[in-house]
């Protein structure tokens, strides 16, 4: 089985059911299904063939969906791009994607413009929203090819998304994720299409984000009607729930904060929710807290996973969000949910290990590490941080600290690495210090995070700089936002005489971490 | 009984089979009836 199956599942058993609904728009799932087939057929005729790599450049969107259902019915890998990233960062994952063709989104280009000259692999290019002299446009392709059903060689642990995500060191990583990794998940998790079962589940997450694409195929599979936004925005996301009668959602820490503290939240009609799940980053107690308080119709699940496991491998469910019992239980209840990520889900193994890679007794920290059918074999060209990935005997080192409890519930300890998470993004200290290395007058440079009530973590650059410069935090914070993502700079900046370092030269950063780690 | 939608079990074997068309038939694996499966009562976190 692989994941287009979901679409021809659930265009059999709902086929009248919405499957998008865009900005007022909407596709039942017998249209979508016909969408997919035209576009596949159209990309085939252009050339597309299994393996090949499709990238795309756009916020969420129904051509989204639609794109990677096409490109996944041709045995094609789809590669969506984080559209927050600047040229450098964009031209370098689809170079190193080796994409053939390109999908881009109206408000991205003519950053796509800038981007193809350097990039020889790329022989399409495909615009969405806007027909482009010198592009294909997304629209005519759909419109022109036979609706048949699209069928191809297609093998379970094929290759369908390389997804690219910050590693602790260097440029983003591309992550191989194969039909049967997202296959396993879903089977094993979600319920199938219903006649008598409508779910609409609206999705902010991006579909850059392993996350986003989880809550796509799961919505397809379960016959969900998916409600789209392009990017989060508080209010719309409000208006949104209450309109179209959303009953699930995914949320990140910082968007569920920004809801609850929403200055006319208890304005709109949110009852229909019945499913909110958080992750990608710590959630403040305070704030799953206050959510439970003021959605108490609402069930909530705190689901943990990262790209390399292809999203989820623990949840902590809804019956341990309801704090009962004797107050012994109530006072273990509520450490978990301060806590603790839940339990592994029946299609993965998750255990603490300690360096050498042997696992730890209850209640020790240790490394947390996975392994199951869906979690990656490697990075995309990348033998070196493969390696560096899995345990000797094959556990994928997921770089977060943890222990676990007599009940076989998982709790977070901090990161064994040193990646920031920004509001549920990556961010990659290397990768700052690179940019920042890269100023004039920057002798040296160290980037740590540090705690934010909002965001969970912040970038902070600790700098020398060069002797007999002088330089101000905006200068140096402005530099890194021309020439990286916006989410990625710094934001606070600390001037130094010199860097902390150990015998051989590294720096520090867990001093650095102890002396300019407060907010 | 309209069995669209309907996941059904092997209580011999363990396979799963989904019904995307209804029909008059029932679904039969290791020479017998394969058990109805009912909806999960956890919620996907997706």
């Amino acid at each position: 089985m692989n994941t287009t199956d979901f679409l021809s599942i659930s265009s059999a058993i709902c086929p009248d059911r919405d499957a998008m609904v865009f900005e007022g728009e909407r596709w039942t799932y017998s249209q979508a299904s016909e969408r997919v087939n035209k576009l596949a057929h159209a990309l085939g005729e252009l050339g597309l063939k299994k393996g090949d790599r499709v990238a795309m450049l756009q916020v969420n969107c129904p051509e989204c969906v639609e794109s990677y259902y096409a490109a996944a019915k041709l045995g094609a890998i789809f590669a969506p791009l984080n559209f927050r990233a600047k040229v450098d960062e964009l031209s370098y994952m689809i170079a190193n994607a080796e994409a053939r063709m390109l999908f881009v989104g109206k408000r991205y280009v003519d950053m796509a413009r800038a981007m193809l000259p350097s990039l020889s692999c790329v022989e399409q290019c495909i615009s969405i929203g806007s027909k482009e002299a010198d592009m294909l446009f997304y629209g005519d392709l759909v419109s022109s090819s036979s609706a048949d059903e699209v069928s191809s060689e297609i093998g379970d642990e094929d290759i369908t998304i390389l997804m690219y995500t910050a590693g602790t060191t260097g440029r983003p990583k591309g992550v191989p994720l194969r039909h049967d990794g997202f296959v396993s998940y879903i089977l094993e998790n979600v319920d199938p299409a219903s006649p008598e079962i409508e779910e609409r589940n609206l999705l902010t997450v991006p579909l850059y984000h392993v996350a986003g694409i989880q809550g796509m195929l799961a919505a397809t599979y379960g016959g969900r009607t998916l409600i789209l936004m392009r990017q989060f925005e508080v209010k719309e996301w409000l208006e949104t729930v209450q309109k179209e009668r959303a009953t699930r959602a995914m949320l990140v820490p910082t968007m569920l904060k920004t809801i609850i503290d929403y200055r006319d939240f208890a304005k709109y009609d949110l009852s229909s929710l019945q499913v909110i799940t958080y992750g990608a980053a710590s959630m403040p107690f305070e704030v799953i807290s206050k959510a439970m308080k003021v959605m108490p119709w609402a069930r909530f699940i705190n689901a943990f996973g990262q790209t390399e496991t292809a999203s989820t491998i623990t949840i902590l469910g809804p019956e341990d969000h309801i704090i009962e019992g004797t107050e012994e239980e109530k006072e273990k209840k509520l450490k978990r949910l301060a806590q603790s990520i839940g339990r592994p889900l029946p299609d993965v193994e998750v255990k603490i290990v300690d360096e050498e890679g042997k696992e730890v007794p209850g209640f020790e920290v240790g490394e947390i590490v996975a392994k199951g059918s869906r979690i990656m074999t490697g990075y995309w060209h990348d033998e070196d941080r493969t390696a560096q990935a899995f345990t000797s005997d094959g556990w994928l080192i997921t770089g977060d600290r943890g222990w676990i409890d007599d009940e076989g519930y998982i709790f977070l300890a901090g990161r064994g690495d040193d990646m920031i998470i920004r509001g549920g993004e990556n961010i990659s200290p290397e990768e700052l210090e690179d940019v920042l290395h890269s100023h004039p007058k920057v002798e040296e440079a160290a980037v740590i995070g540090v705690p934010d009530p909002e965001w969970g973590q912040q970038p902070r650059a600790i700098v020398v700089l060069k002797e007999g410069e002088t330089a101000s935090a905006e200068e140096v914070m402005e530099h890194c936002r021309s020439k990286l993502a916006g989410f990625k700079r710094p934001r606070s900046v600390a001037f130094v005489d010199s860097l902390p370092r150990n015998s051989v030269g590294k720096v520090l950063r867990k001093t650095l971490r102890e002396q300019y780690g407060q907010p | 009984m309209n069995q669209l939608g309907k996941r059904f079990k092997c209580q011999a074997c363990g396979t799963e089979v989904l019904c995307t068309k209804a029909g008059e038939g029932s679904a039969v694996c290791c020479n017998q009836e394969m058990e109805l499966q009912q909806p999960r009562p956890l919620p996907s976190s997706d």
